[in-house]
């Protein structure tokens, strides 16, 4: 295991505030939410598993109870991210077997499959929005992730994926130098979806 | 290869920026060394951005004073790692030549004339490159050749079109093995090809519709007099904004121990100035990183 300290990027005496301003701020940087949709979700929770123990282990070595609970920020575990917001209700469709596929990164699968549905729902739209939208085919995946929108207006879900594809919310970015409205609006969007997936709601895995 | 791929000058301290200069320094000069004297001459912002990109993850390299061939009389500042620009450098002449073939087979017999003798000249340095990464070469071939079937069909997918070049530029590092910095430079590389695609469609576009060639844009989008719609235009900046978030969030992800304000400049600042300059037809693909003032109105066009 690396050197704790270092994978939080502070030094063997940063206080403990520093420490904790630190860790916020990497997890407000790999949380899952931030890395939806994207082909290297896996890699950002491998990410996001590292730092959280990196924490764990500093705070245990200092001896000091923190009242932080850094477990609290793991969706879950797994790459399983975008089943978060989904509900309930859809489980036993084949939308659930293209979504697995899509989370395994199997996109040809995921496609060959949805493109035998039945139906063109709203949630067909954004599944092709989604595999679209990593293989970075960023203009179709706007165009399905519109219609998805179009045709279920309340799916916190497919506005979240739209609004990502339209190239507003970049939260990583240390350095913004754009669209700060549009940020804050995104904040509140993913504050709640967060606070949604803590309350253990909407499915969460 | 188009020079749309470079740092914000205006918004990098001077010591970022002389390390910059370096990299490009020491590409050049490993150019030089490995593949004869006239493949510096294929030295680009882009491929330079390749290398920072492939090294980041490594220790910083040292710096040494070299005889530089542009210059008169005089050294120049040039970074000393001869492992880390040799496969830059051989992209660098795999894709150039893979380039110049592809001007032979697009234009007429005359007009090719000039490309024909450049990829005899280039031909020795090019066996040599595709000796080190024979994968690679024929990747570029494949996608050279879908995107020709595009073309050919008046493709209107901006995405298809793009897709077949931006799976050449990530190819540029499936030489790696390591997936921990293959993936993510893979994701990094690829929306770099789509930007560089996207934004070169569109400063082409004008010549394109007058000249009746092919252009994913003037299928994709009503083209009116050579240029798109003020809506048009805002849509594909958000997609190219969109590319740089994917960009920036496949960085966050390198275990980075070098270059990372070089990266995050010309990734977070860089693409957008770039692509401002293009919409505003100001970009000036010839214009020289090195000559300009600082905190002038820089080469982007956009002034700060």
């Amino acid at each position: 295991m690396r050197d704790p300290y270092e994978v939080l990027g502070v030094s063997r005496t940063a206080s403990d505030s520093e420490i904790k301003t630190a860790y916020r701020d990497l997890v407000k940087k790999y949380h899952p939410d931030n890395y939806a949709n994207n082909p290297l979700a896996d890699l950002a929770s491998e990410k996001m598993k590292e730092i959280n123990e990196a924490y764990d282990a500093i705070t245990k070595s200092r001896g000091a109870g923190s009242s932080y609970q850094s477990g609290g920020y793991q969706s879950g575990g797994n790459q399983s991210y975008s089943y978060g917001y989904q509900s309930g209700g859809s489980a036993s469709s084949p939308y659930a077997q293209v979504r697995s596929y899509i989370n395994a990164n199997q996109l040809d699968a995921a496609d060959s499959l949805l493109n035998t549905a039945p139906t063109r729902d709203g949630e067909w739209y954004y599944l092709k929005g989604t595999i679209a939208y990593r293989r970075g085919w960023l203009d179709e995946a706007r165009q399905h992730y519109q219609t998805a929108c179009a045709m279920v207006p309340s799916n916190f879900e497919y506005q979240n994926a739209l609004r990502t594809v339209q190239g507003g919310y970049t939260p990583y970015r240390q350095t913004n130098y754009q669209r700060s409205d549009m940020d804050e609006a995104c904040n509140l969007c993913n504050a709640l979806l967060c606070l949604n997936c803590l309350c253990g709601g909407g499915g969460c895995r | 290869m188009f020079g749309y791929v470079r740092p914000r000058r205006d918004l990098l301290a001077q010591s970022e920026f002389d390390a910059y200069h370096a990299a490009y320094c020491g590409l050049c000069r490993t150019l030089g060394k490995q593949f004869g004297f006239r493949s510096r001459f294929l030295v680009n912002y882009d491929m330079t951005f390749l290398y920072l990109l492939r090294t980041s993850a490594a220790e910083p390299s040292g710096v040494r004073n070299c005889w530089c061939p542009a210059r008169v009389c005089g050294r120049r500042a040039c970074m000393q790692d001869a492992e880390g620009f040799l496969p830059a450098a051989a992209y660098t002449v795999i894709l150039s030549y893979e380039k110049l073939l592809d001007n032979v087979r697009d234009e007429s017999f005359l007009r090719s004339l000039p490309f024909r003798i450049l990829t005899l000249l280039f031909r020795r340095a090019y066996r040599k490159a595709s000796k080190l990464l024979p994968d690679f070469a024929a990747l570029c071939e494949r996608q050279l050749a879908a995107l020709q079937e595009l073309e050919t069909a008046r493709s209107p997918s901006i995405d298809a079109t793009a897709d077949a070049f931006a799976r050449i530029v990530s190819g540029c590092v499936n030489d790696l093995s390591d997936p921990g910095l293959r993936r993510p430079m893979e994701q990094i590389l690829y929306h770099t090809g789509r930007f560089l695609f996207l934004a070169d469609a569109l400063d082409d576009l004008k010549e394109d519709c007058a000249k009746d060639a092919y252009n994913p844009l003037r299928y994709r989008f009503s083209v009116s007099g050579g240029a798109l719609t003020q809506a048009d235009l805002d849509y594909l900046s958000q997609l190219t904004d969109s590319s740089v978030n994917l960009a920036g969030a496949a960085l966050e992800l390198l275990p980075m121990q070098a270059n990372r304000i070089l990266l995050e400049n010309i990734i977070y600042y860089g693409f957008p100035a770039v692509f401002f300059a293009v919409k505003t037809g100001k970009f000036q693909a010839r214009a020289s990183l090195w000559h300009n003032e600082r905190h002038k109105t820089d080469h982007t066009g956009e002034s700060t």
